[in-house]
């Protein structure tokens, strides 16, 4: 593969005061392309999302997007140049709307005409959203809001999708649709995709490249098969 | 039966008047959780302008559109310079910097403008409305004061429901970190939350100093009141702003109308009391917990 990376992180250190929870951490993901982000509690998975979205202002290191280094703006400019984050817990904005959460989605980088087509786009592919549209945000199961928040985060066309244990509280089911949504928002859209998990054999299963992180560094960084395959790495970090 | 319609609807028109000042302060409210107590004194400095304007121009509605024009430059003006450095620390940091806020404008105006007693004009006549000869306890001064408050109110809410900028607003004010990633610009967003509250504050001081007169602590009271207001409806919700406003308004007339009307701002204070003791909440918010 010669692409230029969608997404480089190179040697990031940040925290939150003291000690670094990420130390020196990089991470490359061709366009088009699912990265598993793999590790137990506490090994920096979430920071490392929250780094690139901009909530942690890195110590040292940079965020290069389609080659632009975005690390230390302010999260709704790295939003604006095409990163979104689904966080973990979800982030649905309880008291709006279905509808009015995925408008907003689309607010920052569409036209008129766009956030139209956009919303369109959503309902066409989440028909359960449609249906769903007038009701307030609260009224949804937790699967429905996971896709609610990815259908949300796909309405502003970004060229990055980074996902925060999307499976966490899903019943098992749940889990493997929202697996084959992130599946093929990669194979129709050709989005490039970090996915944090806690679940490394629903993660691996989908993704191309993963690593493991481990008290905030990496510790293992190869294909999803042959982490998958590695025993020892199973047994030491991946629990399964 | 006479004098509790009279009431009523003197309460209901006086209500408009807590109502707009409720809805200023749920404004900023609902989208920093901050409480602005420097509100009276931005509405009393705006009405200073208008009443500067009408002066020299003579033309009262000169004087009432740069009122509100100056109400929304306050607004943005202040959240830029003085409250944002705020956001974020504890709350109170932003309690302090607003009452400074107040007692910096009120000494401002008693400087600029003096201390004495000055009298506002009101747009249309101050005599009562009569029905068939039934004194309606009404003018339509009053009737303006509602017409322009519900007016105002409604436009607020549509531009909260169906334009962009009012999604935002609202998005905002539910979720800034979501709102953030999703690439809202949040700082525009409290920046224009604050002009519009200096917005709906200017309507309130003009409309309510006819019948108080214009002087440096003149909106003191209104604010106590439209504050209670804002509480009674939930401190959040924009509707509970504009009910809570017109319940106080007519409770109060009728306590003033049939107890006496030397004590208007301690039956205030009660209703205000009641409402925490009973209903911490308001009668509109979904909140169950409140920071302040």
């Amino acid at each position: 593969m010669t692409d230029a990376p969608a997404l480089a992180i190179e040697d990031i250190v940040a925290g939150y005061g003291g000690v670094p929870v990420l130390d020196g951490v990089s991470v490359t993901a061709r366009p088009g392309t699912i990265t598993a982000v793999l590790g137990a509690n506490g090994a920096g998975k979430t920071t490392l999302l929250r780094t690139i979205s901009g909530f942690v202002r890195p110590r040292r290191g940079r965020v290069l997007v389609g080659g632009t280094d975005l690390a230390r703006r302010r999260p709704e400019d790295i939003a604006r140049a095409g990163v979104a984050h689904v966080p973990e817990g979800q982030g649905v904005i309880t008291e709006l709307t279905v509808e009015e959460n995925l408008r907003v989605g689309a607010l920052a980088t569409r036209d008129r005409a766009g956030r139209t087509a956009a919303l369109d786009d959503a309902y066409r592919r989440f028909p359960l959203l449609a249906e769903r549209k007038r009701r307030p945000a609260a009224t949804l199961s937790g699967g429905e809001r996971q896709i609610l928040v990815i259908a949300r985060a796909l309405m502003s066309a970004p060229r990055v999708l980074l996902l925060d244990e999307p499976s966490l509280g899903l019943a098992p089911k749940m889990v493997a649709q929202v697996m084959d949504l992130i599946r093929q928002l990669r194979d129709d859209v050709g989005l490039t995709v970090l996915l944090v998990e806690q679940n490394a054999r629903s993660a691996l299963g989908i993704a191309d490249t993963g690593l493991v992180l481990n008290l905030g560094k990496v510790v293992a960084e190869d294909d999803a098969s042959a982490l998958a395959a590695d025993v020892g790495l199973r047994r030491h970090y991946l629990g399964f | 039966m006479q004098e509790f319609l009279e009431f009523t609807l003197g309460g209901i028109a006086v209500g408009m008047i807590y109502a707009a000042v409720a809805l200023s302060l749920v404004l900023i409210w609902r989208g920093t959780r901050v409480l602005n107590y420097s509100q009276g004194g931005m509405a009393m400095f705006t009405t200073y302008i208008a009443w500067l304007v009408i002066r020299h121009t003579g033309n009262y509605w000169l004087g009432f559109v740069v009122a509100l024009a100056s109400g929304l430059a306050l607004g943005a003006i202040l959240e830029r310079t003085v409250v944002r450095p705020t956001e974020g620390k504890a709350p109170l940091n932003s309690v302090i910097v607003t009452i400074g806020l107040l007692i910096f404008l009120e000494g401002l105006a008693g400087i600029i403008f003096g201390g004495q007693y000055r009298s506002f004009p009101a747009a249309f006549s101050v005599t009562g409305l009569k029905i068939g000869g039934v004194a309606l306890g009404i003018s339509s001064s009053d009737v303006f004061t509602a017409v322009a408050v519900l007016a105002a109110a409604a436009a607020l809410a549509l531009v909260f429901r169906y334009a962009a900028v009012g999604l935002r607003l609202r998005a905002t004010a539910f979720s800034q970190s979501v709102s953030r990633l999703l690439g809202v610009r949040i700082g525009r967003v409290l920046t224009l939350g604050w002009a519009l509250a200096g917005l709906f504050g200017a309507l309130a001081g003009v409309l309510v100093t006819p019948s108080t007169f214009l002087y440096p602590n003149s909106m003191d009271a209104i604010f106590v009141l439209g504050f209670t207001a804002a509480v009674i409806g939930g401190l959040d919700s924009p509707v509970g702003a504009v009910v809570g406003g017109v319940l106080l308004g007519v409770v109060l007339s009728y306590a003033g109308g049939y107890i006496g009307s030397e004590l208007v701002l301690v039956y205030g204070l009660v209703v205000l009391a009641l409402v925490l003791m009973i209903r911490p909440s308001g009668l509109f918010s979904a909140a169950t917990t409140r920071r302040v």
